[in-house]
């Protein structure tokens, strides 16, 4: 298998750089990110998770008004440390917000900014501020993630010694915000099938998180839930370090009925509640999905005009294990090729060639690791799609091979141009249904 | 047709006399008919002091902090001793923002406001102390000095210095045209010190271009602000500087130096007799 390498994106990229994770805090409800960095360095970051990805749009201080320092030579030279201090004080005078996240970027952190004293100074004042390390050296957008999720924890929820913990209260780490193009979808979906199962949830991120208030009751959560190959994984440790808190880890995001009534259930265990309320749960979602799959199911076996028979998925490692488990464990496709873009941590590797390997009964897949966008189109050029229309879940830097290929598209990743996403989800009981729709209405159009 | 200016940096251990050999050097070379500027490449900005008679200089960092873009080449140069032009790069404020990146930005800026005209015939950068980051090694990169001197003594820290300055001269040469023209030996005084020096420099592949003895006159015209020459130009010590111009003048020998491994540093200083000075001192 391959080896964890250095980053190497040269071209087509599919992330953004550490200061991305600027883009989580956009997804907190009220909160309010400020970006210690170069005018070029933001306005890259919400192209290519926010814009150029779904056109996601963003509510509050996101999209591409985020407060810039716009960081330029004399501030390298001379320190960006008063710059800071005078943007600092006009967002707080002009946004109403309960949490502020200053996010350093390359040249400060380089040239060894003193973030900490100038954000230090609006804390000690009793101001929600909180400053989060992120030079885009530090590797991608979902490292910048983690590091601003650890940030808030520590500089802002803080320490609660005696915090009591609630059963059934879980705190959700789950797809990153704005990166995964479906997220909020994706979040609605699993936040329904968890609350509808008897749980309550710190959704934190998107349209049902209850904002900064809520985060200050991360520490009352009975477990974390870490829902993600590797990203939260690092977060979940540190909460278990910080709290004294569980976490369960399932590296596949559930799709379809099987993998979400299993879901369901090991999550039930976990917390050790009652099943009665999730088990009566399982047995509506499975009717109406099976309702809805005999339907899909007789198109399926009657259409003569070609369908699909082998796919490859291009994507982060979360959302390719995903798609990538459900089309050959449940439709019966024939994965030919799965490349993984977004570089997960050694310690991870392993663990999720493995899942690959083991992806259904006598399916096994070997994934690629390749984050440069000529690589991956060089191998995905390569991969065999027999007699059938070749099937390519990606990102829109897929579309000229799969143009060659005359193969269908379907948009999984960021970035994603060709299409517009406002709560669309391909996961759980209901999104996958919805998956099944797009790959097979792009079978069928012009047909 | 235009004369090409020799461009010169002059490196060297902190402390070694880099700033007063090349201003008195810079007086011997206007003497001779030269026309000089000198660019003070130390956050310190202590490298025209002798030349302008006072640290009256305003740096090129204060005025561009202060002034923004804006600023004029009378802003940052002033006209020293005998027409030399001097400009002093400066720095930030101490343990905050980036020094090299500073030099960088000042050398920049000097080069669009027109400084480097056709009529000088030498460009000085006294750049401080070691080649820290890519930032100092600035004036010796593309198309700028293309000739070094170190300054050293028999001292065995200036002599690691000066083995260091030449491992970053060595990675520029084979990217540019950069060569080594010479160790200065500043004398400080040390036993056999000429020889060690020399022993060090042809090692090193290059020559002791010259052996400036120690003399407190340099010491009296230091306090008067001002160069050997133009304090007391009677004096040996200035004959020493007119001689070092006129070598430099003269020079045409120009190395890619080959840098030597800690062991061979350390067996020429034992050769010459240093180490053992230093184990009589240091007894347990």
């Amino acid at each position: 298998m391959a080896k964890t390498k250095k980053l190497s994106a040269i071209t087509h990229p599919h992330f953004g750089c550490t200061i991305g994770g600027a883009y989580s805090v956009t997804a907190i409800k009220g909160a309010v990110p400020v970006s210690n960095c170069g005018p070029g360095c933001m306005y890259k970051q919400y192209f290519h998770l926010s814009f150029l990805n779904g056109f996601q749009g963003a509510t509050g201080a996101g999209g591409g008004n985020i407060p810039s320092a716009n960081v330029g030579e004399n501030d390298i030279v001379f320190g960006g440390a008063k710059k800071l201090d005078a943007l600092l004080q006009s967002t707080i005078a002009l946004y109403d917000s309960d949490l502020f996240v200053v996010l350093t970027g390359c040249s400060g952190e380089l040239v060894g900014d003193d973030v900490g004293s100038v954000v230090r100074k609006y804390q000690e004042a009793g101001y929600p501020v909180v400053a989060a390390e992120t030079g885009g050296f530090k590797g991608t957008n979902l490292n910048g993630h983690e590091i601003v999720v650890k940030a808030i924890i520590d500089q802002y929820v803080g320490e609660q010694p005696n915090a009591p913990k609630k059963k059934g209260l879980i705190n959700l780490w789950f797809e990153v915000p704005y990166f995964n193009t479906n997220w909020r979808g994706d979040y609605l979906e699993l936040v329904r099938i968890l609350k509808a199962s008897g749980f309550q949830v710190n959704v934190l991120f998107g349209p049902q998180s209850g904002g900064a208030k809520e985060w200050k009751k991360i520490p009352n959560a009975q477990f974390n839930l870490v829902v993600s190959p590797w990203v939260g994984v690092g977060i979940a440790e540190h909460l278990k370090e910080k709290y004294d808190q569980p976490y369960l880890h399932i590296p596949v995001i559930p799709v379809g009925e099987e993998a979400t009534t299993a879901f369901i259930r090991q999550v039930v265990e976990f917390a050790g509640i009652d099943n009665k309320k999730s088990e009566k749960f399982i047995k509506e979602e499975e009717e109406l999905y099976y309702y809805f799959l005999d339907s899909f199911a007789d198109f399926f076996s009657e259409y003569w005009f070609g369908l699909p028979s082998r796919f490859a998925v291009v994507g982060d490692s979360a959302t390719n294990l995903a798609y990538s488990k459900f089309l050959a464990d449940q439709i019966g496709l024939v994965p030919v090729k799965q490349i993984i873009t977004d570089n997960p941590p050694e310690r991870f590797r392993e663990a999720i060639t493995e899942q690959f390997r083991n992806i259904s009964e006598d399916v096994s897949i070997e994934p690629e690791y390749l984050e440069d966008g000529y690589l991956v189109e060089q191998s995905l050029a390569e991969a065999e799609f027999g007699q059938s229309v070749p099937l390519i879940l990606g990102s829109t830097w897929e579309g000229d091979v799969a143009k060659r290929k005359n193969a269908l598209l379907i948009e999984i990743a960021a970035p994603a141009s060709e299409k517009v996403v406002i709560n669309g989800s391909y996961i759980g009981y209901r999104g996958a249904l919805q998956l099944l729709e797009d790959i097979y209405t792009a079978s069928v159009a012009g047909n | 047709m235009s004369k090409e200016i020799r461009q010169i940096a002059i490196y060297g251990k902190g402390g070694i006399g880099k700033s007063t050999t090349t201003q008195n050097l810079t007086a011997g070379l206007v003497e001779r008919g030269s026309k000089v500027m000198v660019v003070g490449c130390d956050p310190k900005a202590d490298s025209t002091r002798l030349l302008l008679g006072g640290l009256a200089q305003k740096t090129v960092l204060d005025t561009l902090r202060e002034a923004g873009e804006d600023i004029e080449l009378e802003d940052i140069l002033k006209e020293g001793y005998k027409g030399t032009r001097c400009v002093e790069s400066g720095g930030p404020e101490p343990g905050v923002g980036c020094a090299g990146r500073g030099i960088i930005t000042s050398i920049g800026l000097l080069e669009r406001l027109g400084a480097y005209t056709d009529d000088l015939d030498y460009v000085f950068y006294d750049v401080l102390g070691d080649v820290v980051c890519g930032g100092f090694a600035m004036p010796i990169r593309e198309g700028k000095a293309k000739e070094i001197y170190i300054v050293a003594s028999g001292e065995m820290m200036a002599l690691y210095a000066a083995n260091n300055i030449s491992k970053g001269i060595a990675r520029y040469a084979k990217q540019g045209g950069v060569r080594l023209g010479g160790i200065i030996c500043n004398s400080r005084k040390v036993d056999r010190e000429r020889e060690l020096v020399a022993a060090f420099a042809k090692e090193l592949g290059t020559q002791l271009i010259h052996f400036v003895p120690r003399d407190n006159e340099v010491q009296r015209a230091e306090i008067r602000k001002k160069t050997v020459i133009e304090y007391n130009p009677e004096a040996n010590q200035a004959d020493e500087y007119r001689e070092l111009a006129r070598k430099i003048e003269e020079n045409t020998s120009f190395v890619i130096p080959k840098p030597l491994t800690q062991e061979r540093l350390e067996e020429i200083l034992v050769e010459y007799g240093l180490l053992d000075g230093l184990e009589d001192q240091y007894s347990i």
